[in-house]
């Protein structure tokens, strides 16, 4: 599993911008389901991709799934040639994405999460109902169990909590 | 409504909602935080049940 307290502090030093979402948004609003890996949208700007790579490069990112001894460079110019990234790191499997379905990129995300502190870091989590929103339009069978916790945590919601 | 919608009805009478208030008890700070130590003590106890399993074989 994903050593969250190490990827938000290494986040949070290199000043990169990013939303937590998936599980372990989830987990922020109340989910008590377990997560094997951290979900972060990052904004697509060259600066905050070079502070991506800066402060995620000691961790020794590579392909997950992928044959060792592939020229994968864990550098500002891969991240800017593709989009998403599922990688295998020191610190556990990580994805970066430029975008997800049903929510789109960073710009479109902002001003749909809150700001939350964790292990000393501020950092962005998408909101709960644009969670369900981006885990209903993946569609996946394997979400619709959580897509239900949710819901009924969305139906719980406190004033304060989101 | 549409199957998805049914489906995800039907899982809700499953969902421990008591389990969903003690969780929102918490601060989103708290909730990561157990996350963590939760995640550290599953992996210990994979690398414990590995060894355990390893000296018994």
């Amino acid at each position: 599993m994903t050593n969250l307290r190490d990827l938000l502090r290494a986040l949070g030093s290199a000043d990169v911008d990013f939303i937590l979402v998936g599980g372990v948004a989830a987990a922020a609003h109340g989910s008590g389901r377990l997560t094997q890996d951290v979900d972060i949208v990052y904004r697509r700007g060259a600066d905050n991709i070079e502070k991506l790579v800066a402060g995620l490069e000691s961790f020794r990112p590579y392909l997950r799934g992928a044959p060792p001894g592939l020229p994968f460079r864990f550098d500002a110019a891969t991240i800017s040639a593709g989009l998403n990234f599922t990688l295998t790191t020191d610190i556990g499997p990580i994805d970066l994405l430029g975008e997800i379905a049903g929510g789109g990129r960073y710009e479109d995300l902002s001003n749909h999460s809150i700001c939350a502190e964790a292990f000393g870091v501020q950092c962005r989590v998408l909101d709960l109902e644009t969670l369900i929103a981006t885990k209903r339009a993946a569609g996946r069978p394997k979400d619709f169990e959580g897509i239900a916790e949710l819901e009924l945590l969305r139906d719980r919601h406190k004033p304060g909590v989101q | 409504m549409n199957s998805i919608d049914e489906i995800i009805e039907i899982y809700k009478r499953d969902v421990d909602v008591t389990l969903l208030d003690e969780c929102l008890k918490r601060t989103v700070e708290e909730r990561l935080q157990v996350l963590q130590d939760f995640g550290e003590a599953i992996d210990e106890l994979r690398a414990q049940t590995v060894r355990a399993r390893d000296k018994s074989s």
